[in-house]
């Protein structure tokens, strides 16, 4: 039997009206949702029309002194940046290849619409008016940020300095560097860009945030949280011989200890001596899903918040530790653990705090031209992450690996200062084992904290102790 | 006075949103009143049209079978048609009744075998009465009222 | 004998049309000069008195029913006009002209056949004359290759996309067919194990009306205008006959069709990544430049736009004919965007009831595949604005510059009022 026309037309309008109902819901997607990332994305000629005309506003030091500025050109304005060390801080601000780090980050603060002053926003979309731009205050300290690149000494590698009561960023190195300014300036753009892109270094990487690295012996902070919260007594004896396997289904694969070490340890011991065959068994002990979550707890494969571009970091390539040799891998800072220096530098701040991880951020304030602060970004503490006593316990051992006899990082004591810290070499398949340092001081209300790493250096940990020695001392000076 | 004249700017920008607003809503309205009128008078075209089988010699359609009309109603041997004639001196596509300005009116397709209202054959198109009889062969159907 | 009839709820719409257009074009005017000058009224009081002449056009040849629609495209073509002096002032003029022209077409199709059923006895006269429109940009002399698409005819500076008009001859020709074998079709009785088979000699001049329309699209390397005449014929198919399994035999041809072009053509195959990949670094400076900037524009838009003249629309390439729906959206935000979209929807819902109230299945088909045709270029074109589908080549009826469309589209509303009227007078409504 033929359907009736008419009952077809019903049902062609009902399909109709569907699909106007599904393309109406697309355009609201880009029109209200998508908003936020259109808008502000570098590209869009709407904010390139904004800045070209008119200079963007100045970046700042902690002390005031400029770090980034616009300098009028014969067709508009281009960028100018003080200082080549902290290139990955700045960013850069190019017509064709977009923003980065606090140019990108604080694009429309810059363009004189910060978020914090929506009715400057209000005037700039409706009007037409931009308020002549402010400036954005970081929490690079300038003493700090010299220590920090003096120590560094032009070799590979990134340091972060944390202040680790607000999370304010003190210091942030990482070499090798680029000159954004040749990046920013439309005569040399694209040569620049070229050169830096083609760098078998990669100097456009921000190492101190985006940099992956194996943790090596600095890992073994987050495994010792983990044991001290999971019924593991401190002071017990664990028999260490090396080499070391768990049960003959190992094969050859064996855990190493990095001093060859017969004895039996305690935690504090193995702080100390950075005992690798400790933190494996008492890892295997507790189990590889504690791990993980203590991992995740300080931020190892989360989002990390910081206002600048900054990495997860990874647990292991499956996010899961199911092998008892990744379990014991892991547990020591090896595995398929990666992390970024920043990450570590959280970590020690975290220990530092009492378990009480604070938010990193570079930029401390936004102030508008005439120098009153639009917005002052203080974003509180991510949140307890562990607890007190069990921070406590480990400051004490952290303690003991800076001074106690033997410790590895002796080389970051702090004459008249009490210094927590732990080393790190870690292994890597580039060559060399790269080589950490992270710690906080004064140990008992801490006022600084550093990630040090040192790509493919030959004595691994105990190159990068003394590095995170000297900026400590630069910032306890402050 | 820029400053007038920005307001006054934003004034005719806002208007022209609201204009468009205001212009979506009294079509709606437009459409809304439309609807109902169209739905009184069809209501009354319901009313006015229904065939009446009076004479059938086959079983369809039957003696007594009533067929409600729609504006254009086609008749037919066809089972296709809205009236369908089972009857060999009905052609194919027979003739069509159609509602014009509330009168209706039937239209003779070029059959082979002619219509007949009320016993004389009609030329092309000629106006119909309610209790004229329609006959096609040995079919007869009556115009009549609907029930409403 | 013509009985004038009054359209007066049709008088009230187009004051609001007037008021519309105007306050736009004062708007638009106003934000560029910084200032306004009295003369720049110029254009949208023309436009005015044109629509109002159409009016009194209807009312003074007596014509019945539907009171919607010419307010409804009036208002359409008022913020196109906007749009294009907003856009494409150098063009204004011209679209103005091409407005005039339009309306004239309107006026002629009102008029012309006097009998709506002429339309459907000369069948084979339209779809030859459809062919023949549908080769002419082939052709030397007259035909015009541009962007890569060859689908102009031209004389001097005036050009023609005769596959605008290509459209309403489809329909006109589907409508009539089918109407005489819409039975033999849906006779679905015999069948190849589950699948039934349609009777193949009453399909095969629509399948090869459809397959011409196809290749010649194919060598005028038009996809918007494939898509177009593909969904005209499956939509055309389905009032028809109901049959679901021709909608769904004509989406796996185009599931198919698609991913042969896609292969095969290269022009076909980079509309299609560029849909997939526009923001990648790749395509988004190069082929996908003109679908960024136009979501750059929409993400200005926000709920109540930037205001008229206020956005920076012109920075999307070719703006004022394939991106139109962007520009406008930037402009008065989402909220203009739903407004602008509910017309379009009311427009095709008029559509769609003046064909369940006609009174011939000619008439029911002619009209529901009319209200089609803008139904389905409004949402390819907002579609593909929106990056819900690949970009195509096709207008927004009435906003969208162009002469070629702006003309079929009036005429369209003339053939859907004039469905309308006939229904009015057998039923014996106003």
């Amino acid at each position: 039997m033929t359907r009736s026309i008419a009952a077809n037309i019903r049902g062609l309008t009902l399909a109709i009206a569907i699909t106007f109902l599904i393309t109406s819901l697309g355009v609201g997607y880009w029109t209200l949702v998508s908003g936020d990332e259109l808008n502000t994305d570098p590209y869009n000629p709407r904010l390139v029309a904004a800045i070209r005309d008119r200079p963007r506003g100045v970046i700042t030091d902690s002390s005031g002194a400029t770090l980034a500025e616009s300098v009028q050109t014969t067709n508009g304005y281009k960028r100018v940046y003080k200082d080549k060390a902290l290139a990955h801080v700045t960013g850069y601000a190019s017509f064709q290849f977009g923003a980065s780090g606090i140019e990108a980050a604080y694009a429309e603060s810059l363009i004189g619409q910060d978020p914090g002053d929506p009715l400057s926003q209000w005037r700039a979309r409706y009007l037409r008016e931009r308020a002549p731009p402010g400036s954005v205050v970081l929490g690079i300290d300038p003493k700090v940020q010299k220590a920090a690149v003096d120590a560094l000494g032009g070799r590979r590698g990134a340091i972060v300095a944390i202040d680790p009561r607000n999370g304010a960023i003190l210091a942030s190195v990482s070499w090798p560097q680029y000159d954004p300014s040749l990046i920013s300036d439309p005569a040399t753009e694209d040569a620049a860009w070229k050169q830096v892109n083609e760098d078998p270094d990669h100097p456009l990487i921000n190492r101190a945030t985006q940099g992956l690295y194996p943790p090596g012996s600095t890992f073994k902070i987050i495994t010792g949280a983990a044991a001290l919260e999971n019924g593991v007594d401190p002071n017990a004896k664990v028999r260490v011989d090396d080499p070391w396997q768990a049960d003959k289904s190992w094969g050859t694969y064996f855990v190493r200890s990095s001093s060859r070490a017969h004895g039996d340890y305690t935690m504090a011991d193995a702080y100390r001596l950075s005992e690798n065959i400790y933190f494996a068994k008492i890892g295997l002990q507790i189990g590889g899903q504690k791990i993980a979550e203590y991992a995740q707890r300080f931020g190892i494969g989360m989002t990390t918040h910081c206002d600048i571009a900054a990495t997860k970091g990874q647990l292991s390539q499956t996010g899961a530790l199911d092998r008892p040799t990744l379990i014991a891998d892991t547990a020591y800072g090896q595995g398929e653990l990666l992390v970024s220096p920043l990450q570590m530098a959280l970590v020690a701040a975290t220990i530092g705090m009492g378990g009480i991880m604070p938010t990193p951020h570079y930029a401390a304030e936004v102030r508008d031209a005439a120098g009153h602060a639009i917005r002052v970004i203080a974003p509180g503490p991510l949140g307890q992450v562990i607890q007190p006593e069990t921070a406590r316990a480990l400051t004490t051992m952290l303690v003991g690996a800076v001074s106690g006899p033997g410790a590895f990082a002796f080389a970051a004591k702090i004459p008249g200062t009490s210094v927590a810290g732990k080393t790190g070499s870690a292994e890597n398949p580039s060559g060399a084992p790269h080589g950490w340092f992270v710690g906080f001081a004064p140990a008992e209300a801490p006022t600084v904290a550093v990630a040090i790493l040192l790509e493919n250096s030959p004595k691994g940990g105990e190159d990068a102790a003394p590095l995170g020695g000297r900026v400590m001392q630069a910032a306890l000076g402050r | 006075m820029e400053i007038t004249f920005a307001v006054l700017l934003w004034g005719v920008r806002i208007a022209f949103l609201l204009l468009l607003y205001l212009f979506l809503l009294r079509a709606f309205g437009v459409l809304h009143r439309a609807l109902v009128a169209e739905r009184v008078a069809d209501g009354a075209t319901r009313a006015l049209g229904v065939l009446i089988v009076e004479r059938s010699p086959g079983h369809a359609p039957r003696v007594g079978e009533r067929f409600s009309l729609r504006a254009s109603t086609s008749i037919g041997r066809d089972a296709g048609n809205d009236v369908p004639l089972s009857d060999e001196a009905a052609s194919a596509r027979h003739a069509v009744l159609e509602l014009r300005d509330g009168e209706w009116w039937i239209e003779d397709l070029g059959s082979t075998n002619g219509t007949l209202v009320n016993g004389t054959r009609i030329q092309r198109t000629e106006r119909l009465h309610f209790g004229d009889e329609l006959a096609v062969g040995r079919i007869a159907l009556r115009l009549e009222k609907g029930a409403g | 004998m013509i009985a004038v009839t009054r359209r007066r709820p049709e008088l009230g719409l187009l004051f609001w049309v007037a008021a519309l257009g105007i306050t736009g074009s004062v708007a638009v005017a106003a934000a560029e000069a910084a200032g306004f000058r009295p003369e720049q009224l110029v254009i949208p009081v023309t436009f005015v008195v044109i629509a109002f002449v159409l009016h009194l056009f209807l009312a003074a040849r007596g014509i019945r029913g539907d009171q919607l629609l010419l307010p409804i495209a009036a208002a359409l073509t008022a913020i196109g006009l906007v749009l294009v002096q907003r856009l494409a002032s150098n063009l204004l003029l011209q679209q103005l002209s091409w407005t005039l022209i339009a309306a004239g077409a309107f006026a002629a199709t009102i008029l012309i056949p006097r009998d709506l059923t002429a339309l459907s006895r000369f069948k084979w006269t339209w779809a030859l004359l459809g062919f023949g429109l549908l080769i002419s940009p082939l052709l030397p002399v007259i035909g015009r290759e541009v962007n890569g698409a060859r689908i102009w005819i031209g004389v001097g500076t005036v050009t023609f996309e005769p596959w605008e008009a290509v459209k309403l001859l489809l329909v006109i020709f589907f409508a009539a067919y089918l109407e005489e074998f819409r039975e033999v079709l849906s006779q679905t009785q015999r069948r190849f194990g589950p699948i039934p088979v349609p009777p193949l000699p009453y399909l095969g001049p629509i399948v090869a009306m459809w397959a011409i329309a196809m290749l010649v699209m194919v060598f005028e390397k038009d996809l918007g205008a494939t898509l177009l005449f593909l969904g005209i014929f499956l939509a055309m198919l389905y009032l028809a006959t109901g049959e679901a399994f021709y909608t769904l035999i004509g989406m796996l041809m185009l599931l198919v069709g698609g991913f042969v072009a896609y292969h095969a053509f290269g022009h076909v195959a980079a509309r299609v990544d560029v849909w997939l990949h526009a923001f990648s670094d790749d395509v988004r400076f190069d082929a996908g430049y003109q679908l960024v900037q136009g979501l750059f524009a929409l993400a200005n838009g926000g709920l109540f736009g930037a205001g008229l003249g206020n956005g920076m629309p012109e920075r999307i390439p070719v703006v004022w004919s394939d991106f139109v729906f962007d520009a406008f959206t930037e402009e008065v935000g989402f909220a203009g965007a739903i407004a602008l979209l509910a017309l379009y929807l009311l427009f095709v819902y008029r559509g769609m009831l003046i064909a369940l109230r006609a009174p011939t299945p000619f008439m029911q088909l002619l009209a529901a595949g009319l209200s089609f045709i803008v139904a389905l270029q409004t949402l390819v074109i907002v579609g593909g604005n929106a990056r819900l589908i690949p970009l195509t080549g096709i207008t927004l009826p009435f906003v969208a510059y162009g002469g070629s469309s702006l003309v079929t589209n009036w005429m369209l509303v003339a053939l859907l009022i004039r469905v309308s009227d006939v229904t009015a007078r057998a039923r014996g409504t106003p």
